[in-house]
């Protein structure tokens, strides 16, 4: 019935031509009448007690038309805890936590009024990183940790240990003992990374009718809408969330951020509030991408055979549990993905510092995981005296594979995509080393990631001029989905052009509940939905255009903007002349979908603590890039840079191609630039762009680009998520290009040029974690498989 | 007295102080929210203007030194929304992301093309030293831009 | 709208109205250059003085005079005028480098020399490092007359200034023969240098080198002449190695600044390269002819 390759295009975005002419008003340039500008108040300690808060003269300050405190929201919010409160009520647990909000004419009153403020906070001890907060005996950042509501049940908890999910599979000790085995040890470490939307977070408020309507720019409207009523102690109802277009989100927006004190100061003053993060506020503040701390060892044949395989990731999640609670999950996919394994087992910890929190960064735990499984396959090559292309060959998963939970691969895709690379490979020019001193090398890794289904709604309107106007919650955040393949797959089921397909900006009043823009989920989720909603409403039309034409519907097609009978004659109507007689003898002709994920099975008894105990839609990468290492300075150099990417279906080739290219930018910046460090105080060093190093032009390679289709997927048409595994296996390949260039044991990201000379000049030793236990159970806050019941394992 | 600005060939008042960013008084009090307060320290590039036809960052840049000249906002550039031949290679290169550093790498490119006109793929990499991208990764930029270069460079064919 | 709002901005047409109007607001009161500085006030979370100076309408400033023996820039000229002047005079190749690759584009068209050698606190200002390989002075006019420095001796001093005195000109010495600016940003470019070397020197019969001028920028709080090397360097042909060699030994009497984006050790150990790679970008100068004859001081 609906052709896929119809669907198939590169259509233009409709986007493209307000944002390169200045007119696209986004979120932060949107100054309603009336409008107040608010303002936060931060604390510069990273922990301690706040024994006063005095907002009294700052209320009576010039301009002054609101002040918010803790008393004004009583909620705590979290995934899988709730630990997380707007304010401080009386424990500061990061540098930087908000103590006070206020609203004033202009954003200088209430900056003064801020300073008006008058609070005093006891310093307490604070724990910087996870090896001090693991220590014995380290202060706790939550010590009423075993109070907080438990959202998600099942992981064990205890202390500074916000959470901790195992896989375990087969029997990893027999594995390890067998004589004929190698066993391989390797530690990585990386650092945080920062989002740098270049839009900041940024929401305006309004207090209507009793409701609040919440403008920003987000990812998930459904979160700002449910978590807001949380944090103020109001019905989610009473919350209405629309989004402009969003100025970038790569998952900094996939959570709740300045809305609930834009919402509070709306309510309060009765009057609309503007609230937008500074610079400096998104840099030290931003739910980075969380730093990393990895165990990892194998016990391998001669053969290249990998028996037994055991991990420990320490994942740094902040002061909040926030999206690091769920990420434990991904280990198991990440981690445990890649390769065919005889058995294993690995423990993912989510642990408290008091430092700001982290959240979620386009491929989120795979970056670092990924990074750390392909250096330490390299590891393992090196040790067996294998090839560790031909390892990677001889291991890769395929079809009938198990992943660590026990679930089930289909289909041979690594492989294949193994020769396409060898095949994109052939067609570069060889690299030939220069003689210019420095050091050549190349690697080429792979990558298991994943779609983020769940569950999303779409309602399509057929208009009587032969238009579709699409209702979903998706919102544009950059990457094109709501404004390329959404109407495409729309379009594609009408047989009208993607053009006729009005897209409707996000808005919780007018569609169904959406998990949220990320995750690879756009295209899938809400493609299905909106598949689902475009089939209905075709059958509708079709029921009625048979009926004008005296002719069963299966014997029409839609197409080219019109419904007829196939043949030379093209007897038939258009489509708007088709929905104009439905509307005046039905009404309106409408359609819904609804999608969620199917639920892949996982082995009983393998994952626990584990939010997604399989994955629904893997996504595989293989990457493959040549370096040059400048010896006396330590700058790495990326030559060339080659992506194949598991896509499904591509249906929009230049689209997809678009978010390659960007993703493997970005994970350059990860692997080579961008650094993020905690001084002292507790406070991030990097507080703009001077210190906080992108990627410019200069630095960037064009990526050669190979989309391999065919692999199996139960996303629309075949399709999987595109935009967010171009990042998955960026720093992996580099750290791999540049150990293989050096011959050095690269073990941490990113590899900025400070970090390479210091390990050329061995004046670093390997990386060594007092805080990760020699035996792995003994990471363990209970054994793997024993109920923790309400999720506590104190 | 109020300053005295000429935005896009017409003069307009602002009562700001004459130290303050023009960035500022363009975007809050003459709603030309175009050029971007992304970095306001002179990385992005995302609050660049034409001033006499020369790129300027608007948020380094006091308002009050720039009464007398020509101020030439993303807007203004393309008036009626007219796209550029630039604006116009940069759509059909499909390389718009998410937007908020195009209005920046618009003035700076279309004042690289003017100055001269057959780029290398080297200096438009230079140029745009000072213009940053989260999103697309440049290529489709600097393609946009060579592209240009190509179609209207004397030398049109020297870097092929 | 933002704490400039409220400031007030003098724009004197003569430097010594411009002179009057600093001595009258003494403390109150900057000269404002091209502004780059300061107007990231906030992002450093300082508070500006209320009253500025602009210099962009004093012609004066703005002028480039070279000669057979000097270059004359006015404070006001920007990096990109500078680097545009004096592109093509292989003794002032370190200048045109330094002013013409620092920061970016923009930053360069706006930025001037004299607000790269008045603000104390940037470390990483490319022209230091370079106008001090040259011999560079700096005249200061005050409501009560002028005087010349040294830039080294400015250098010292500048933080001290009793407020009134505004830096009207840089004088270049034609001295040099060749120079070179080697400076080494983490990125590509873009970044300020984490460590810069700039080397003028002056050759004589059998190509030996009779005078060389060596200074490092960013690696210290304040740029400065690095005398020992200078001091190995003559006598000697221009030979990279040797240089990068000695500079090795010379180590030891710096001590690199911690920083952000690069550690103290990380900034000195960089400096024997850059100086092999300044030494290299003379001997290429040299070898493709373009000499400029050598004169007697």
């Amino acid at each position: 019935m609906v052709d896929p390759a119809d669907t198939v295009m590169n259509f233009r975005r409709r986007d493209a031509r307000d944002k390169l002419t200045g007119r696209t008003r986004f979120t932060i340039d949107r100054f309603p009448a009336g409008l107040l500008h608010g303002a936060v108040l931060r604390a510069g300690v990273a922990s301690g007690i706040l024994r006063k808060l005095d907002v009294s003269r700052a209320a009576t300050m010039p301009g002054v038309r609101a002040v918010v405190t803790a008393g004004d929201a009583p909620g705590r919010i979290g995934i899988g805890i709730a630990d997380h409160p707007l304010f401080v009520v009386d424990r500061v647990r990061y540098h930087g936590e908000p103590l006070a909000a206020i609203a004033a004419d202009t954003f200088d009153q209430a900056q003064a009024a801020l300073a008006a403020i008058v609070f005093d906070i006891a310093p307490m001890p604070a724990v910087l990183d996870m090896e001090a907060a693991l220590a014995a005996e380290a202060p706790l950042v939550h010590p009423d940790w075993r109070s907080y509501e438990v959202l998600f049940a099942g992981g064990a908890r205890g202390g500074n240990v916000a959470w901790e999910a195992t896989a375990v599979r087969g029997d990893v000790d027999a594995a390890f003992a067998r004589p004929d085995v190698t066993i391989v040890d390797s530690a990585f470490r990386v650092g945080r990374q920062n989002h740098v939307a270049f839009e900041p977070r940024a929401a305006i408020a309004a207090f209507e009718d009793g409701r609040l309507h919440i403008e920003t720019s987000t990812q998930v409207p459904w979160t700002v809408r449910n978590g807001t009523a949380r944090l103020l102690g109001i019905r989610a109802s009473a919350v209405r969330v629309t989004v402009p277009p969003v100025g970038g989100g790569f998952g900094l927006k996939f959570d709740l951020a300045i809305e609930p004190f834009a919402a509070l100061l709306a309510r309060k003053s009765g009057r609309p509030v503007r609230l937008v993060n500074s610079r400096e506020e998104e840099m030290l503040t931003c739910l980075f991408r969380e730093n990393a701390e990895i165990r990892i060892r194998s016990a391998v044949t001669k053969a290249g055979e990998i028996l037994g395989r055991e991990a420990v990731v320490l994942m740094d999640c902040g002061a909040y549990g926030g999206e690091q609670i769920f990420l434990t999950t991904m280990t198991a996919h990440t981690l445990g993905g890649n390769y065919r394994v005889g058995a294993t087992r690995l423990v993912s910890r989510a642990i408290y510092t008091n430092t700001a929190p982290n959240g979620a960064f386009r491929a989120c735990n795979g970056v670092y995981n990924t990074f750390a499984l392909e250096r330490h396959t390299d590891e393992i090559a090196a040790a067996i005296g294998m090839d560790p292309l031909a390892f990677r060959r001889r291991n890769v998963l395929g079809d009938g594979a198990l992943g660590a939970t026990g679930q089930i691969f289909e289909g041979d895709v690594l492989g294949p995509m193994l020769d396409r690379m060898a095949e994109l490979r052939a067609d570069a020019p060889d690299l030939v080393p220069g003689d210019d001193g420095r050091l050549y090398g190349r690697a080429t890794t792979v990558g298991t990631w994943f779609v983020f289904v769940g569950p999303s709604a779409a309602t399509v309107n057929m208009n009587a001029d032969g238009s579709a106007t699409l209702v979903t919650s998706g919102v544009e955040i950059g990457s094109g989905s709501t404004m390329q393949a959404l109407p495409q797959i729309v379009a594609g089921v009408l047989g009208i052009r993607p053009d006729d397909v009005v897209v409707r900006s996000a808005d919780t009043d007018a569609a169904g509940y959406d998990v949220g823009v990320g995750g690879g989920r756009t295209t899938v989720s809400l493609g299905a939905a909106s598949l689902k909603a475009a089939t209905e409403v075709r059958g509708k039309l079709l029921a009625v255009a048979a009926a004008m034409m005296d002719v069963a519907p299966d014997d029409l097609v839609m197409r080219d903007g019109r419904i007829e009978r196939p043949g030379a004659n093209r007897y038939g109507y258009s489509i708007a002349e088709v929905a104009a007689r439905a509307q005046a003898l039905q009404g309106p002709v409408a359609g819904t979908g609804a999608f969620t994920g199917q639920g892949v099975k996982a082995m009983v008894g393998c994952a626990a603590g584990h939010f997604l105990d399989a994955i629904d839609i893997p996504v595989f990468a293989v990457h493959d890039c040549d370096v040059a290492v400048d010896r006396e300075t330590g700058h790495v150099e990326v030559l060339g840079y080659r992506v194949v990417q598991d896509v499904g279906r591509a249906l929009n080739p230049s689209a997809v191609g678009g978010q390659i290219q960007g993703g493997v930018v970005q994970g350059l910046g990860y692997a080579l630039h961008e650094d993020v460090t905690i001084g002292s105080d507790g406070c991030v060093r990097q507080s703009g762009f001077e210190t906080y190093r992108l990627p410019l032009a200069g630095d960037v390679v064009p990526v050669a680009i190979s989309l391999y289709e065919g692999a199996p997927s139960s996303g629309p048409l075949g399709t999987k998520g595109a935009g967010e595994v171009p990042i998955l296996n960026v720093g992996a390949t580099v750290a791999c290009a540049v150990a293989n260039a050096t011959g050095l044991r690269v073990q941490e990201l990113p590899l900025t040029p400070p970090r390479v000379l210091e390990r050329l000049l061995g004046r670093k030793p390997d990386l060594a974690f007092p805080h990760i236990a020699e035996r792995w159970a003994d990471n363990l806050l209970h054994p793997h498989g024993q109920s923790t019941g309400s999720g506590d394992g104190g | 007295m109020p300053l005295a600005l000429t935005v896009n060939g017409e003069v307009r008042l602002s009562n700001a102080g004459p130290m303050t960013p023009l960035l500022d008084i363009l975007r809050e009090e003459f709603q030309l929210t175009g050029a971007k307060p992304v970095c306001r320290e002179g990385f992005c590039g995302a609050c660049m203007v034409l001033r006499d036809g020369r790129p300027i960052l608007s948020c380094l840049t006091p308002a009050g030194l720039v009464e007398g000249s020509d101020i030439c906002t993303i807007e203004g550039l393309s008036p009626g929304g007219t796209l550029t031949p630039l604006q116009d290679a940069l759509e059909s290169h499909d390389a718009v992301q998410c937007g908020m550093c195009f209005p920046g790498m618009v003035i700076t490119l279309t004042h690289a093309l003017r100055r001269t006109h057959d780029l290398t793929d080297a200096e438009v990499r230079q140029a745009l030293v000072g213009n940053i991208c989260r999103c697309t990764g440049y290529e489709r930029i600097v393609a946009a831009a060579l592209a240009i270069a190509a179609a209207h460079g004397p030398e049109a064919a020297r870097d092929g | 709208m933002s704490i400039f709002s409220p400031l007030v901005l003098h724009q004197p047409a003569s430097i010594s109205e411009a002179v009057a109007l600093l001595a009258a607001g003494g403390r109150d009161c900057a000269p404002l250059a091209g502004g780059t500085w300061i107007m990231r006030a906030p992002i450093r979370h300082e508070a500006p003085p209320p009253v500025f100076v602009s210099l962009s309408k004093i012609s004066a400033l703005s002028a480039i005079a070279i000669s057979e023996e000097r270059v004359e820039l006015g404070a006001a000229v920007t990096h990109a005028a500078l680097a545009e002047a004096v592109a093509g005079y292989p003794d002032l190749q370190v200048l045109a480098e330094a002013a013409g690759r620092s920061a970016n584009p923009a930053i360069r068209a706006t930025a001037t020399i004299g607000g790269n050698l008045c603000t104390t606190s940037f470390p990483a200002a490319d022209l230091l490092p370079a106008l001090l390989s040259l011999d560079a002075e700096v005249d200061l006019a005050r409501s009560q007359g002028r005087e010349r420095l040294s830039l080294e001796v400015f250098l010292e001093r500048r933080a001290a200034l009793v407020p009134g005195w505004l830096l009207t000109r840089v004088v270049v010495p034609r001295e040099a023969g060749r120079s070179a600016h080697a400076r080494l940003p983490l990125r590509k470019a873009g970044d300020y240098p984490v460590a810069i070397v700039s080397v003028a020197i002056r050759l004589c019969e059998r190509d030996r080198v009779t005078k060389a001028c060596v200074a490092i920028g960013a690696v210290e709080t304040v740029a400065r002449r690095w005398r020992s090397l200078e001091a190995v360097l003559l006598g000697e042909p221009v030979d990279p190695e040797r240089a990068g060699a000695a500079a090795e030994r010379l180590l030891y009497e710096i001590t690199g600044r911690e920083g952000i984006e690069a550690p103290g050790w990380y900034r000195v150990h960089v400096l024997p390269s850059l100086v092999r790679r300044a030494m290299a970008g003379i001997a290429e100068s040299l070898s493709s002819g373009n000499s400029r004859p050598c004169r007697s001081p």
